[in-house]
């Protein structure tokens, strides 16, 4: 992905999970990731992400 | 206007509100182009404490035009890049365009009175062209019919009405001007605040931007610091969540935290505070920075944000694309709807500006949970993986081009594919000249320049009419012929190392024609003396010079 449609992404993202308010936004972002986990094909891609994302949860 | 009725004095030709960085440098432009003007400036000396420090390159290009680039860059400290850390781990290392060839580091980093210094000293260089009055304020301005009258009152209480046929507003962030006509900015502003402090201490530390994202000096805080002359450090910290702005500068509170943070990062010289402030951002602007007679500039007519440092650099943009358009009307070379360009390509500048200060900004100060989530995510996953690090970046101000429609010259033939573009920066090039000249941009800021890309075509007859001085500079046009190889002469620079041909895209032939400001107005593949003669008359098309004198080589 090119810089500038990261950084797009990125504020759309941000505005959309300010429009849900606190309470829904890890129901946004759950439903996010499924849909872009559906779009891999390789499932040892998405467990290795899942456990990087965990690690970085934690510190 | 015609003379006071009163006294019989002759209305100034231009009047500029405030004599801030932009104001001073638009006198000095204006006096180069021989244009007389009178700035009023309330306070009675330049500013103090902490205002802009990072001077972009296009800004020292254009305080170059009057002979300011050089105090500045003796004083300034360059540099190219920056560091970003999130508590103890780098996560971001930026570096800006940079070239072992370039004229001017991408980046000075330099106290903002300096800058007004140099910029008032510019204006000696043009005897009898600008003038300051210090501890003078506008209080009332009136347009009329032909001109506009501003009330003045000088410190005693002394007030006199000055005549002017144009008014410059670099009045700053409440402009008075602004409030004399009824307009107000218009836009967003944004809740998270920094405080700023500039602390003195001896450092041998490199010259870079540095930030941290909840370092353990102040968990939860970003901080940035920057060097600048003189042993100072700007030091800029996040205030949190609910801390009251103005408690938050309060000696007790921020010195604590910058010795904190001096020591996480082993800065362990002696220090002491210098200014200490509070900042929040805003993204705001005038509709139009033409008003009649009145003009706006600088931030009297915008505000953005600090993050990118686009203030006082757009603001010196700002004087940079208006001093020519205005010396030109005032000098009866172009008609005044030239001046309505200097209103929609600044709006323009000032929307991109914005654009990328907002993303900086949401960054740097996340305006709510959300953003504040997703940095905190940003942060983290920069650790480990590098194609995240973009969103870190802070964006530094860079030139803005132009949509070619803008340029309201009309492009017969000069509108080719390859870059530049009319409407771009034209580039800059290394090259050998007969003079102390180094580079192409050193011809930029006069009148108008013919760059004519050849390895042996002479310019034709027809366009190497005279070499007669002209009145006024900036109703010329100077052909600079661009050979590959041989030795300069008077009409002919080297591009030696071939710099210049491969950044303008040229073939044999190629012509471009470039503004005052350094943008390039037109380019054709092959030399269309006709169509270039026809889109400069676009723009000269008043009385007093019924047609472009055309120099060759020589003075730009
Ligand atoms: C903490 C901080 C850091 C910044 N860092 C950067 C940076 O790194 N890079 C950058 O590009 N920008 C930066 N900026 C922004 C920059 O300081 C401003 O954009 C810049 O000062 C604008 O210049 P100006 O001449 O338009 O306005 P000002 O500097 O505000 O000057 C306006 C002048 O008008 C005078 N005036 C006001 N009212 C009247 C009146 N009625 N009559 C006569 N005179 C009047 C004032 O006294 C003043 O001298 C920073 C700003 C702040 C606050």
């Amino acid at each position: 992905m090119k810089e500038q449609d990261l950084d797009h992404c990125y504020t759309v993202l941000s505005d959309a999970l300010a429009a849900v308010g606190g309470e829904k936004a890890s129901l946004l972002l759950a439903t996010l990731s499924l849909s872009l986990i559906v779009r891999e094909t390789d499932a040892k891609i998405v467990l290795d992400l899942i456990a990087q994302a965990g690690e970085l949860a934690r510190t | 206007m015609g003379p006071d009725p009163q006294t019989g004095a002759p209305p100034l030709p231009v009047l500029i509100v405030g004599g801030g960085p932009v104001g001073l440098t638009l006198g000095a432009l204006l006096a180069r182009h021989g244009i007389a003007s009178h700035i009023i400036e309330a306070d009675e000396a330049y500013c103090q404490g902490s205002r802009a420090i990072c001077i972009s390159r296009r800004s020292q290009e254009v305080l170059a035009w009057v002979g300011a680039d050089r105090p500045l860059n003796a004083k300034g400290l360059p540099w190219t890049g920056g560091r970003s850390y999130f508590r103890n781990q780098e996560v971001l290392h930026f570096r800006m365009p940079t070239e072992p060839t370039e004229r001017f580091a991408p980046m000075v980093n330099i106290q903002q009175y300096f800058v007004e210094e140099y910029a008032h000293q510019a204006q000696d260089r043009f005897p009898g062209k600008c003038s300051v009055s210090w501890s003078t304020r506008a209080v009332a301005t009136r347009p009329t019919a032909d001109g506009v009258e501003v009330d003045v009152e000088a410190a005693g209480g002394h007030r006199e009405t000055l005549r002017a046929q144009w008014v410059v507003a670099c009045d700053g962030a409440r402009s008075a001007v602004r409030d004399h006509l009824g307009l107000s900015l218009e836009g967003t502003q944004y809740e998270g605040r920094y405080v700023i402090v500039d602390i003195e201490q001896e450092s041998s530390r490199a010259v870079e931007r540095l930030a941290w994202f909840d370092p353990p000096s102040n968990p939860g805080s970003t901080v940035l610091m920057h060097r600048q002359p003189d042993n100072v450090w700007r030091v800029d910290y996040q205030i949190r969540d609910g801390e009251d702005p103005a408690e938050a500068v309060r000696p007790e509170l921020v010195l604590p935290r910058v010795q904190s943070h001096l020591d996480m990062i082993g800065e362990t010289a002696p220090w002491k505070p210098l200014w200490i402030s509070a900042y929040g951002a805003k993204c705001l602007s005038l509709r139009s920075y033409r008003h009649g007679r009145v003009l706006f500039a600088g931030d009297a007519a915008h505000l953005v944000p600090i993050f990118g440092v686009r203030g006082l650099n757009s603001g010196l943009d700002d004087v940079g694309n208006l001093a020519w358009k205005l010396a030109l009307v005032i000098g009866g070379a172009s008609r005044d709807d030239l001046l309505d360009t200097y209103s929609t390509e600044r709006l323009y500048a000032t929307e991109e500006n914005i654009a990328y200060a907002a993303k900086s900004t949401e960054f740097m100060a996340p305006p709510n949970f959300a953003f504040e989530l997703m940095r905190q995510a940003t942060l983290r996953l920069a650790s480990v993986d590098p194609r995240v690090r973009s969103l870190i970046n802070p964006r530094q101000s860079s030139q803005c081009s132009y949509p070619a429609a803008m340029l309201g010259a009309g492009l017969p033939g000069g509108d080719r594919s390859a870059s530049p573009r009319p409407g771009d920066p034209a580039p800059e090039a290394r090259v050998r000249t007969t003079d102390e000249r180094t580079h192409l941009t050193q011809y930029f800021g006069g009148g108008f320049i013919a760059l004519y890309f050849t390895d042996d075509r002479p310019v034709p007859d027809s366009i190497a009419l005279r070499a007669s001085a002209s009145t006024q500079d900036v109703a010329t046009m100077t052909v600079v012929r661009i050979a590959r190889k041989g030795i300069p002469d008077a009409t002919t620079v080297v591009d030696f190392i071939g710099e210049a041909w491969q950044r303008y895209g040229a073939h044999e032939g190629t012509l471009c024609l470039i503004r005052p400001d350094g943008y390039v107005l037109a380019c054709w593949d092959q030399p269309d003396w006709q169509a270039l003669s026809s889109v400069l008359r676009r723009i000269l098309t008043g009385q007093a010079l019924p047609q472009p004198r055309l120099l060759v080589g020589g003075d730009a």
